[in-house]
Formats: C-alpha cells, sequence, structure tokens
C-alpha cells in the first residue's frame, strides 16, 4: 500500500488546536505504513466522544463507531470471529477515550484475558472533552475540571498496572509529542495478542484552560502518581487467542452418536395423564431418578415432561422434580394434583408443606414415604417404606418411584431395562439394585415386580 | 431445543453470560458449537455478551445469545447499536418473573412490553414465541433468518416453564425451514454500506475484512455511513429501519390456529400460557362449548391479517397470558375494538386449563 493511503493526505483533522488526538491520529498513520498492512486487514474500531471522530479520516480502513466504552468489546468480538476465518489476520484497533476506558473497564479486562488480537489507544487527556470538561476516572489529583471546581479529590486508576494484572501482554504508556510514538503503535499492532497504549495528551479545550498543563507538567503529574512510563514489562509470552483456542478445540471430546432408545413394543397406554412428584434432597439424585423414570417411559412410547425445583442455592435444602407422562403430546405441566408423590427425605417433606402440596392433592393420590418421616398431612392413600434405609439416601428417591410404579402397576417392571442400559457404566448397578430395592419393598402385586 | 435451531440456522458463534433460566442455551451451545467449528464464549457480563455477537456478525457471522430479563436490561444499548448499524443476532430471551432479579426460577410472561419497547425511537424487534420444545427448534431457525434477511436484531421470547422443562419431542416432526443468509455484496459492484433505493429494501452486507470497505455507525447516518445531522437521506435512513420490518410483516406472521366457524368467542395466546390454552379449548369443545383458537407464533409483528380473520363472527376475545396486566391484550387493542375483550391472567404460577375453562364458561353465565 503506497505511503498517504491511511490518514487522507488532505484530512482536516477536527480537532481543537494543540489537541493530542491529532498528534495520535498521525503516528497512527505513520505506523501503519511501516507496517505496510493492506488497508483492508484493518479495522478501526472508535468510541464515543472526540476520539470517536477518526472514522472519516481513514476513507480507506474499515471503521465501526460504536457505543461509549464499547468499543473494545465490538473489536473483541471481530477478532474473536475472525479466529475462525482462514487465513484470518483481521487487525482491530481502538480508539479510546479515558472516560470510555472506565465505562468500558472490563472490555478492556476481558480482552487482555483472552489476548485477542486487538490493539488499544487509550487517548488520556483527563477530561470529558466532547461534554464540556467533566472529570474522568483517570484524572490526576487536584486537576480543575467541571465537576471538580476545587480540584479533583479521587486518585486516578493506573490503568496498566490492572491490565498487568489481567494478563495484557503489551503495554506501554507515551506522550501524544513523543516522536517515537508510531514505533510503539507499530510494534503494539504487529503483537499477535491484546495490546494497550496509554497515549497521555493536552485537553486544550479544558486541560489547559483550567489548569497550569503544560507538556512539561504532564511528565510530572504522571512522575508524581507513581504511573511508570514507556513499555511496561510484558507479562510472560503468551499465545494469542487464536492459537490457544485452536489447541482447545482439538482437545474437545468428538461428537458421540446419541444412543439409541430401545422402545418396547407395542408402546404402552396410559388412560389419562399421569402426574408424579419426586421429592428429596439436593445431591439425592432426586432430578436423576426422575430423568430415569422419563427415559422408562420414553422407552415404552410414552410422552414425558420433566421439571425441576430448587431453593435458590443448588446444593442444599430440597429437590423436587415434577413428572408427566402420557400417550398423546403433553400440553399442560403444571402439578396441582399429582397422581403420586415420593417423598424421600425432610427437607423434600417440608417443601411439600410449604408449596401447598398437602392441601391441594385428592384422596385418590398415592403417597410414597420414606418410613423415618413424619406422616404426611393430606387426605390420599399413604404408603410409608424404608426407602433411605433399604436403598441409601442417594438412591431413596429412584427406589421410591420403582416401589411406587411396581405397587400401582400402571406400567410394567421391565420398562425401567431400556433406561438402564442408556446409564454410564458406573452408574448402571447402583441404580439397578436401586429399582430392584423398591420394586422388592413395594411387596408382590400381580406380578408385575419383575 | 433453542440450541438445536440455532445450529440447524447456521449459527457460528455464541456469546453468554450465566442467567437462571437461560443457562441451559448458554451450556449446550458452549459444549455443541465448538464440536461443530463454530465458537462459543464465556463473556464477563450481558453487555459484552451482546457486543461480541454484534462484533461477530460484523465480521460476517450468524451469532446469538441468550438471556433473561436482568441480562435483557444490560444488552438494551447494543439492542439498538445493532439495530442502527443493521447487524443480524438474534437474542433468545428467557422471561421468569420481574421486576428486577425477580424470581429466577419462576416462569413468567412479564417481559413483552420490555422486549418490544427496548427502542429509542419506537422501532419494532420481530418476536418470536415459542410454547413447547418443537416450536423452540422451528421459531429459532425463522428467528435466525429473519434476522438475516431484514439485518436486525431478532428476539426468541420463551419463559423458564418452556426454557427449562425437559420433554419428549417427536424428531420425525421436526422440520427445518429453509435456511436464509444475508445478502452479500458481490465484488463487482460499488459497496453502499447502507444502501437502499426504496425505503424497505434492506441493504446488501459485506463484512469487515472482506474486500468492500465497511463503515458501521451507531450515530444517524446517510447511506454511506457518513455522520450527519437532520439531512433529509438521514431521516430516510431512519424511516428505512422500520419500513423494512413493516413491509415484510405480513410474511412474518406466523399463527396456529384452531378455528371453529360456528364459535362467537375467539381464545388467544401465546408462549407457555398457549399450552394450557390448547388443553382448555379440546375440554370445552368436549363439553359442548364452541370456541376458537389462535396461537401467534410472531408476536411482532403483531399478525393482524391472521388475527382479523379468526375475528370474524367473534363476539368475545379472551386473551390468556401469565402476567397481571395484559401486556399483548393491550398491544392487540386496537385489532378487537367492538368486542368483549377478556384478560385471563395470572403470575406467580402457570394458569391452568381449569382456569382458563371457568373464565370462557363464566362468560356464558
Amino acid at each position: 500500500m503506497a505511503e498517504g493511503t491511511y490518514l487522507a493526505p488532505d484530512a482536516k483533522l477536527p480537532y481543537c488546536r494543540g489537541c493530542g488526538h491529532a498528534s495520535v491520529v498521525r503516528h497512527l498513520s505513520c505506523a501503519l505504513e511501516r507496517l505496510q498492512l493492506p488497508t483492508r486487514s484493518i479495522v478501526l474500531t472508535t468510541d464515543i466522544g472526540c476520539v470517536g471522530l477518526a472514522d472519516s479520516l481513514f476513507p480507506y480502513l474499515h471503521t465501526v463507531h460504536t457505543t461509549h466504552g464499547r468499543s473494545t468489546a465490538f473489536a473483541t468480538g471481530i477478532a474473536l470471529a475472525d479466529s475462525l476465518s482462514q487465513p484470518g489476520g483481521l487487525k482491530p484497533i481502538v480508539l479510546i477515550g479515558d472516560g470510555g476506558a472506565m465505562i468500558g473497564l472490563l472490555h478492556l479486562v476481558h480482552a487482555a484475558q483472552l489476548n485477542v488480537d486487538v490493539t488499544v489507544l487509550l487517548h488520556n487527556n483527563f477530561f470529558f472533552g466532547m461534554t464540556g470538561g467533566q472529570h474522568s476516572a483517570l484524572t490526576p489529583l487536584g486537576l480543575v475540571t467541571a465537576t471538580t471546581p476545587t480540584g479533583n479529590w479521587i486518585p486516578p486508576l493506573d490503568i496498566l498496572s490492572m491490565l498487568r494484572a489481567a494478563h495484557a501482554g503489551f503495554l506501554a504508556r507515551q506522550f501524544a509529542t513523543d516522536e517515537d510514538l508510531d514505533a510503539t503503535i507499530a510494534e503494539a499492532i504487529a503483537y499477535p495478542g491484546f495490546a494497550l497504549i496509554e497515549v497521555l495528551e493536552l485537553c486544550t479545550a479544558y486541560g489547559t484552560r483550567w489548569n497550569q498543563l503544560t507538556g512539561k507538567a504532564l511528565k510530572e503529574i504522571a512522575t508524581s502518581q507513581g504511573h511508570k512510563l514507556g513499555r511496561l514489562e510484558a507479562a510472560p509470552e503468551r499465545p494469542g487467542f487464536r492459537e490457544v483456542y485452536r489447541r482447545q478445540i482439538e482437545s474437545f471430546p468428538k461428537k458421540q452418536a446419541a444412543t439409541e432408545v430401545q422402545h418396547s413394543a407395542p408402546a404402552w397406554h396410559l388412560p389419562h395423564e399421569l402426574r408424579l412428584v419426586v421429592a428429596g434432597s439436593a445431591g439425592e439424585r432426586v432430578q436423576s431418578a426422575a430423568s430415569l423414570f422419563c427415559q422408562a417411559a420414553l422407552a415404552a412410547g410414552l410422552y414425558a415432561t420433566q421439571k425441576s425445583d430448587n431453593p435458590v442455592t443448588q446444593g442444599t435444602g430440597f429437590s423436587l422434580a415434577e413428572v408427566c407422562l402420557s400417550s398423546q403430546p403433553i400440553e399442560y405441566t403444571g402439578m396441582e394434583q399429582p397422581d403420586a408423590v415420593i417423598i424421600a427425605s425432610l427437607d423434600g417433606w417440608h417443601e411439600l408443606q410449604a408449596n401447598g402440596t398437602f392441601v391441594r392433592c385428592r384422596p385418590e393420590t398415592l403417597w410414597v414415604v420414606d418410613a423415618e418421616l413424619p406422616d404426611p398431612p393430606t387426605a390420599g392413600r399413604v404408603r410409608r417404606l424404608p426407602l433411605r434405609k433399604a436403598a441409601t439416601p442417594k438412591q431413596a428417591a429412584l427406589a421410591g418411584v420403582a416401589a411406587w410404579l411396581a405397587g400401582e402397576s400402571i406400567l410394567p417392571g421391565t420398562i425401567w431395562q431400556a433406561a438402564l442400559l442408556r446409564l454410564p457404566q458406573e452408574r448402571r448397578e447402583a441404580a439397578g439394585e436401586a429399582v430392584r430395592i423398591g420394586q422388592q419393598l413395594a411387596g408382590p402385586s400381580d406380578g408385575e415386580s419383575g | 431445543m433453542v440450541a438445536e435451531g440455532a445450529l440447524a440456522a447456521g449459527c457460528r458463534f455464541f456469546a453468554g453470560y450465566p442467567i437462571t433460566p437461560a443457562s441451559e442455551i448458554y451450556e449446550v451451545m458452549m459444549r455443541e458449537l465448538p464440536a461443530r467449528g463454530g465458537l462459543a464464549l464465556s463473556a464477563p457480563d450481558e453487555i459484552s455478551s451482546l457486543c461480541y455477537c454484534v462484533g461477530a456478525s460484523l465480521r460476517g457471522l450468524k451469532a446469538m445469545t441468550a438471556t433473561s430479563g436482568p441480562g435483557w436490561a444490560l444488552m438494551v444499548e447494543t439492542v439498538q447499536y445493532a439495530l442502527m448499524t443493521e447487524m443480524p443476532v438474534v437474542i433468545a430471551m428467557v422471561q421468569r418473573l420481574g421486576p428486577s432479579t425477580g424470581g429466577a426460577t419462576q416462569g413468567a410472561q412479564g417481559d413483552i412490553w420490555l422486549t418490544e419497547y427496548s427502542v429509542s425511537g419506537g422501532y419494532s424487534l420481530p418476536v418470536f414465541s415459542p410454547s413447547n420444545a418443537a416450536e423452540c427448534f422451528d421459531l429459532t431457525v425463522h428467528a435466525f433468518n429473519w434476522s438475516e434477511r431484514l439485518r436486525t436484531p431478532v428476539v426468541l421470547l420463551s419463559d423458564k416453564e418452556v426454557g427449562m422443562t425437559t420433554e419428549v419431542v417427536d424428531e420425525a416432526g421436526l422440520v427445518t425451514p429453509e435456511i436464509v443468509d444475508r445478502i452479500s455484496y458481490a465484488d463487482n459492484q460499488p459497496f453502499v454500506p447502507y444502501g437502499f433505493e426504496r425505503t424497505e429494501q434492506v441493504p446488501v452486507f459485506a463484512p469487515v475484512g472482506g474486500e468492500a470497505k465497511v463503515t458501521a455507525t451507531g450515530s444517524a447516518h446517510d447511506q454511506q455511513g457518513r455522520l450527519l445531522k437532520n439531512s433529509p437521506e438521514v431521516l430516510e435512513v431512519l424511516a428505512h429501519l422500520q419500513q423494512k420490518i413493516d413491509a415484510h410483516a405480513q410474511e412474518m406472521a406466523l399463527v396456529r390456529t384452531d378455528l371453529d366457524p360456528g364459535a362467537t368467542s375467539l381464545l388467544i395466546s401465546y408462549g407457555i400460557t398457549a399450552r394450557a390454552a390448547r388443553q382448555a379449548v379440546c375440554m370445552l369443545r368436549g363439553q359442548g362449548v364452541r370456541i376458537s383458537f389462535l396461537q401467534p407464533l410472531t408476536l411482532f409483528p403483531v399478525p393482524e391479517h391472521a388475527i382479523k380473520l379468526a375475528l370474524e363472527g367473534v363476539q368475545t376475545v379472551l386473551v390468556a397470558e401469565e402476567n397481571l396486566n395484559g401486556q399483548y391484550r393491550a398491544v392487540l387493542a386496537p385489532l378487537l375494538e367492538g368486542r368483549q375483550v377478556v384478560g385471563i391472567n395470572k403470575v406467580g404460577g402457570l394458569i391452568s386449563p381449569g382456569e382458563i375453562i371457568n373464565r370462557v364458561r363464566g362468560m356464558e353465565a
């Protein structure tokens, strides 16, 4: 690409006289010339504020003018997507100000963590220039701004130190007036991961009007804040996102074909929908028991739905599974009046009390309750079985479902086989044992306990 | 099934952030998309999720994210950006009980207005609403197709009870709609980033990184993407953003109807409540009650034509939805003028077929 084709040669820079932004765009253009990158391999992603006026200055680059602070996030999305393309190599360059850097702070942090191939030029002039000279999170102490009339009293953020903690590989802090700024920018763009240069500038509209700010003072401010200048010690050499993701994909388990469900033939017929609630404790395989039962029903040619409920915490308290079976596609999945309720633990017992199931249930509802639990205060039929003792607490729910099914003779005990076969070997044995125990607990009933 | 629909539609990019009840979609995409050559990524928040998706869309990939009400609240800025820059993206919005963090594990249909009326200036977002797993698959494909075809963000609006219920799906009954891709710029044409001749036309797409120079902006712009104030062309571009949706409203309208020509009552319901409504209609007919039923699968643009047809001879319209204020009933109000309109509303639990039947029979008394 010929010299001068990046920044339009006749470009009228729309910045205030003396504004550092003008210097940055000139250095950016020089950096691109140094690198001789094809114009179409660059996406200028600009933020809101005076920095966002740069789009039209680079007529041959792709430009994406974004929302406030989000420029880095859009650039990251572009870079992520580009990592899927071959050969890729698209270079998003973000132009953002000190205001945008703070509102979009987590986008910078995450881009650094991901190490996406994004270069950020942070124009830090300490002010929101476009909106009238308000202070930002990067404004040095003592500076007079439109919103700190007696001087800024909130210590400024050292964004480079913060990004170093996020494993950024390329970090530098320079002045807009530095002659070698274009060299640093070129180095940052060439770097195959996340790179950020904080460019310290003067805002001539507000900074120099309200404060004794000069180029020299700028240097003193940076030093007095303890903010290091120049190229910061880079994080240990990290591979870029594209490479890491490719390795990640290679380590992905190869897709296995879904296990075929063996249907028992002919399909079993239910005269009406069957609604079952299984109540127990989190971590005691309540959902697994319900799921296995649904698989069994599916193998028997039935439609099934399963819903779960738990407290806000996932690992403690109750766990509730609601299952509906039907010979027809199931529409309504509510569970106001279940046909059967299995209670495998005290947590489940309390939840059914709290949600009103005890009161709502019909007299025909069958309750299979662990023998150690209090009697459910309900009008329904109650069977008390030593589920936890006989089948262990972890298998009590499954044993309860198996016992209920065996006792009711709605479906044959053989339907469990197909579902058990789908389980991984290490779980199959214990689950099969729980089903067998449940069927035994139910006692002989019309020879259906097979 | 939303994830399956997305994969069938050609989704190649997903960025997500955990939120009940949308985390299942996120988890399935994280598992399935990389295995099929796409990219799925955890974002640090919902704002980033959607920004990443729009960035990927700018690069030319079909992209999706999934969230619920609290996440949607954060995404609104970027939804508007996608609309303004005409970048296709699909947002699977799984409703839960609000306001604020509300009830994470409780279903609701309270975000109809929140979703549709999110854009400054009142621009329409196409919204599809599935009631079961099979419709999740089908409508996700449609959501992608329309997003690509119209170059605009599209919402798939389900809820906890649809999103977190495991159910049997008859695979043989799933028909993948024909896949639509955005119309891409051809090399030999001059490229105008937001070019159209008639305002309802959709601009041809070119990806950033391609041969055609892309100028994208969320600020008011002309067809070249230049920032201008109130020029006639800028105002025309603004009108175009709505008119391209309106012009395709009829084509986008998907409804499921079960009409009885002799009925004077019409029950309208969508999403999870449509399931109870279908069952209620079946039971009511068993009791000798004559009633028609309509389920809009496309909530927005409102399927006006289909609703008008269903309204013939109807005196009473009942709208069943799981919110307190009858959000979709209010949207339909102009179409229902002159008829008795009854809301069947509830929050905190599913509306049951029995509750619908009681209201319908109550109208008869």
